[in-house]
């Protein structure tokens, strides 16, 4: 978020950034899809998009130009972790080539942010890939640290780092309900759920993360 | 997106970062374990009940009716449909997803004539290019994107051939004049080979505890990968070609025969090499031998000529019908013939474990040292070396490893261990106390039964990927906090007993909490030296994980500290009482805990000396510091502790303790004004606090060099400690240069203006130990 970013915008063309709505989407999932696979070399299908759109369709956040075309998006989930935070997770994000370094990337994530602290995040976390110097720094830049490094992350053999933003106190030591007691290290390997992990920040690494800036 | 069964598999193990399961010597966290572990627990739909016989209901009129409910485009999910679902998903008639997709014209297989005769310069370069692929599956890609792309290796599989001389680039009856040429028949020995190996590979990396996709990529595809036929069969194959080969009616080149035998000789070393049933005292015997061949293969591969359409996407459509299609994974020779050498290298340096003494530390420095070899070994030689490790024959020792690991650390000639006690029986009737000394005995059985998982757990983390290395290790130090509460009791037991044998002065205090304390603390220490070895630590926060890591190998060092000081009461009380052989062995024992002592020393001491640098750097805002306008210090701070905020006695310091070691002259952005004199002052205490642990740092970390590697425990790996303790002295040097470049650039400067330098971190690769990140200061 920083300062110049806004006065950069101005300059250009006036974008406006609007909340994904679900009963739209034919007029954005197309777009979104486009944006989003570009860099790809496997697409994700469309339910990998209407799975996170159908449930999460207002931690979505579209900029758009005056045309009404799709210059940038993000893409988050969020629920409850396994081992016990109420985890956001920012999934997708990608903005236009033309329109890199405008700060939009950071808008949209802050924006992200925000409504995931409105409805009371503990946590909020991504990967990326190591290499992706720009995703690292507008992340860190947030107040994101790196948590771990994830070996052969993306399909492409990459590896990834896992960035976690803490927002709340307390969120280190949180267990799920009924575990509240037990020590950290015996309830970590529950059952293992399909998570973020893998899948479908593929390749590219979430490539999308790889715009930015 | 894979095949969802693989992505399961992947998915459930890739980042559960699980704890040790139960079963440390066997596949404890494999995939398959958890996934299965997956299976049960996430919300799967119901498979269709077998047996009952079928009910059809016309659900037309329900379907309709429901369908009016609903808008045009309205979705509805159902609460089984998860992530994993969604992206196992493809989307039929997308070409990029849907690998049966046909564009116009184009064909579902390719129009190769496997029969064609091959001319030498093809047989070497489809050689040389199968061999390319393997190493690239040997660095993770699935066989399906590498060798399962060969035309000639699919046909050998597929239709599955009952026996191997069904094995033939045809199936059923050709014609005579059809029949394939001697070249052919070559190519078919070397694939045969090149496939066992492939099956010999996935067995030995299926024995041990590794994870699928990240690690490696076992899918075979349903084919079988001649599993029941022994060696000698495809070693047979490979020395009749080599006599067909030789045979002077054969109308070849010379050069182009002598580098075809190469690779014949080649793949039957490597093939012999990599038998899984290779005893254990043969091992080193079949790595050396390959690398001749190799160099010859490398000399000779200009010879090869490649074939179009020998290799081709098409087949992964007959693979796996779900997943997308991928591209050949495309690897340079050289990159390849550089990873096949150092496979064997990796190997060969693993077959020297079965020489080591049989000492658990000993076991410990080469493992952590094969670990930290460079490049990073694949999982085919991690897998290798667990495999000799956890043969029985190195872990059913006649002796029990972790207790001698205690041995080297608490109890030497103590009488707690003394042989006896363990031939002592217990009285006849059961209501009556058992002797003190029998009770020491069941008490350290009882303590190693205890010890065993999870001291195997330890090293089954130090056989693992770096990366996993780092993070299965903050679950290990878990399970061994748990073990420190244990050791407790044990201990409190083994005082009483003392006490009534009127021997409490010849056992040490806390003799077995303060053992699993110092492997414990190491731990933590390694948690944090990895964490900086793989960029985990912003720049900014160096000085706070060097402060952490200071206080955690400083409380080691104390630990050790009392280990030392029995030792040497010890030996008083041997002199006392003439038992020179006693006194003699003991001294031994103390040369070991005093190189620990000093390596502990020299760690905290060098760690303190670099978080008392990167303070300074961070008041004269020399170093990245993001604004981070969504956290804060104790924020941050909570997560980067979190691996070790349970622990007991908590080894996380309070916040406030923290930020007054980080901030002794408040805030960054606004220190206390005595700041500026202090640092233009060279005898102030920030500068002579660096420049006192800096010393304490070369002296510990000279003394251990002078004990050398046998007296750490690492003879084995000498050349490899002797390189990281000249590294760590390297460093040393290298942060006192860096000490006095900021010193005197400051003296010049008024803070706030900044001086005019930069700090440079060095990469990892740039360090003298990966895990010590020593800046230096560089005047603009």
């Amino acid at each position: 978020m920083g300062d110049d970013t806004d006065a950069k915008e101005k300059d250009g063309d006036a974008l406006q950034y609007v909340q994904y709505d679900g009963s739209k989407e034919e007029t954005y999932l197309p777009a979104i899809r486009q944006l989003i696979s570009k860099d790809l070399s496997e697409p994700y299908s469309i339910y990998v998009y209407r799975y996170f759109l159908y449930q999460w369709g207002d931690l979505c956040y579209m900029a758009l130009d005056s045309a009404n075309e799709l210059i940038g998006v993000v893409v988050c989930k969020l629920e409850p972790h396994r081992s016990g935070p109420f985890r956001g997770y920012i999934a997708m994000l990608a903005v236009r080539e033309s329109h890199r370094g405008k700060g939009i990337a950071t808008k949209l994530v802050c924006m992200a942010i925000d409504a995931m602290a409105a409805r009371d995040a503990d946590e909020i976390v991504l990967e990326t890939e190591v290499t992706n110097t720009a995703s690292l720094k507008l992340y860190e830049r947030l107040g994101f640290l790196r948590s771990k490094r994830l070996h052969r992350y993306y399909l492409n053999g990459n590896a990834a780092f896992r960035l976690i933003l803490y927002m709340k106190e307390g969120t280190a030591l949180k267990r799920p309900p009924g575990m509240e007691t037990a020590p950290a290290g015996q309830m970590m390997g529950g059952p293992p759920k399909m998570e973020e992990y893998r899948g479908f920040a593929q390749d590219v690494g979430v490539g999308e993360q790889a715009f930015v800036t | 997106m894979a095949d969802p069964s693989l992505l399961h598999h992947d998915a459930a193990a890739r980042d559960t970062d699980a704890p040790i399961a139960s079963n440390g010597t066997g596949p404890a966290f494999a995939s398959a374990e958890s996934s299965s572990f997956a299976q049960t627990s996430l919300p799967l739909r119901q498979a269709p009940r077998r047996g009952a016989p079928p009910q059809i209901h016309d659900v037309t009129e329900k379907f309709t009716r429901a369908c009016q409910a609903l808008d045009v485009g309205q979705l509805i999910k159902d609460e089984y449909f998860t992530l994993f679902e969604s992206i196992g998903a493809i989307e039929i008639m997308d070409a990029k997803m849907d690998s049966g997709f046909l564009q116009p014209g184009e064909t579902l297989e390719d129009d190769f004539d496997l029969l064609a005769p091959l001319l030498p310069e093809e047989l070497i370069g489809i050689m040389d290019q199968l061999l390319s692929y393997e190493m690239a599956w040997h660095t993770g890609y699935p066989l399906s994107q590498t060798l399962f792309t060969s035309v000639y290796i699919d046909r050998l599989l597929y239709p599955e051939p009952k026996t191997i001389p069904q094995a033939q680039f045809y199936r059923g009856d050709i014609p005579d004049d059809k029949r394939p040429g001697t070249l052919l028949d070559v190519l078919r020995a070397y694939c045969l080979a090149l496939i066992k190996g492939c099956d010999y590979v996935i067995a030995k990396i299926m024995a041990r505890d590794y994870f699928e996709e990240e690690d490696f990529a076992t899918h075979t595809y349903n084919r079988v990968l001649f599993v029941q036929v022994p060696i000698d069969v495809f070693l047979r194959e490979l020395d009749a070609s080599v006599e067909m080969i030789e045979d002077s009616d054969l109308k070849i080149d010379d050069e182009l025969r002598s580098a075809i035998i190469a690779r014949l000789h080649f793949r039957k070393s490597f093939l012999c090499a990599l038998d899984p049933e290779c005893p254990l005292e043969l091992l080193s015997n079949f790595w050396p031998p390959v690398l001749p061949h190799v160099d010859k293969v490398n000399d000779t591969q200009h010879l090869g000529r490649t074939v179009p359409g020998s290799f081709s996407t098409k087949i992964q459509r007959r693979l796996a019908s779900t997943v997308p299609p991928r591209p050949i994974v495309e690897v340079e020779f050289k990159d390849a013939l550089q990873t096949l050498k150092q496979l064997c290298a990796d190997c060969e340096e693993a077959t020297r474990f079965k020489d080591l003494p049989t000492d658990p530390l000993e076991y410990q420095s080469f493992l952590w040292t094969f670990a930290s070899r460079q490049p990073a070994p694949l999982t085919y030689s991690r897998s290798y070396l667990s495999n000799i490790l956890f043969d029985p024959y190195i872990l059913n020792a006649p002796v029990s490893l972790p207790l001698e690991d205690v041995k080297s650390f608490v109890f030497h000639e103590s009488p707690i261990l003394d042989p006896a006690n363990w031939a002592l029986s217990p009285p006849r009737n059961p209501l009556m106390p058992k002797p003190p000394r029998l009770q020491f005995a069941l008490l350290i059985d009882e303590f190693v039964e205890r010890v065993g998982q999870p001291y195997l757990d330890l090293w089954v983390a130090l056989g693992q990927n770096r990366c996993r290395l780092r993070r299965m290790l903050t679950h290990v130090i878990i399970a061994w906090d748990m073990l420190q509460q244990d050791a407790v009791f044990v201990d409190a037991d083994l005082v009483v007993h003392a006490l009534q044998l009127n021997i409490a002065e010849e056992v040490m205090d806390s003799p077995l909490l303060t053992w699993v304390y110092i492997k414990k603390l190491w731990m933590i220490e390694k948690v944090i030296i990895l964490g900086f070895e793989q960029d985990i630590y912003l720049p900014d926060e160096h000085a706070g994980m060097y402060y952490f890591l200071s206080l955690t190998a400083g409380k080691r060092k104390d630990a050790l500290q009392r280990c030392a000081e029995h030792l040497s009461e010890r030996c008083i009380q041997f002199v006392q009482k003439s038992r020179y052989q006693d006194t003699n062995d003991t001294d031994k024992k103390l040369a070991f805990i005093d190189s620990e002592l000093q390596q502990a020393t020299g760690i905290s001491a060098f760690a303190k000396a670099l978080h008392g640098f990167y303070v300074i750097a961070n008041y004269l805002h020399l170093l990245p510091c993001p604004g981070r306008p969504f956290s804060t210090e104790e924020l941050r701070y909570e997560l980067r502790m979190k691996p070790f905020l349970t622990l007991q006695p908590p080894e996380v310091p309070p916040f406030e303790e923290f930020q007054t070691a980080l901030q002794p002259y408040g805030a960054y952005s606004d220190p206390k004004p005595s700041i500026n004199d202090d640092l233009k002052q060279e005898h102030s205490l920030p500068w002579t606090n660096i420049d006192a642990s800096l010393k304490a740092a070369k002296d510990a970390f000279a003394d251990v060099k002078k004990r050398g590697a046998k007296g750490a425990k690492a003879k084995g790996v000498e050349q490899a400690w002797n390189k990281e303790t000249q590294g760590m002295l390297a460093s040393c040097v290298a942060l006192g240069v860096a000490v006095a470049g900021l010193k005197s650039a400051v003296k010049n400067t008024e803070l706030g203006r900044g001086p005019q330098l930069k700090v440079e971190l060095p990469t990892v690769d740039k360090r003298y130990v990966g895990g010590w990140v020593v800046p230096k200061i560089v005047k603009e």
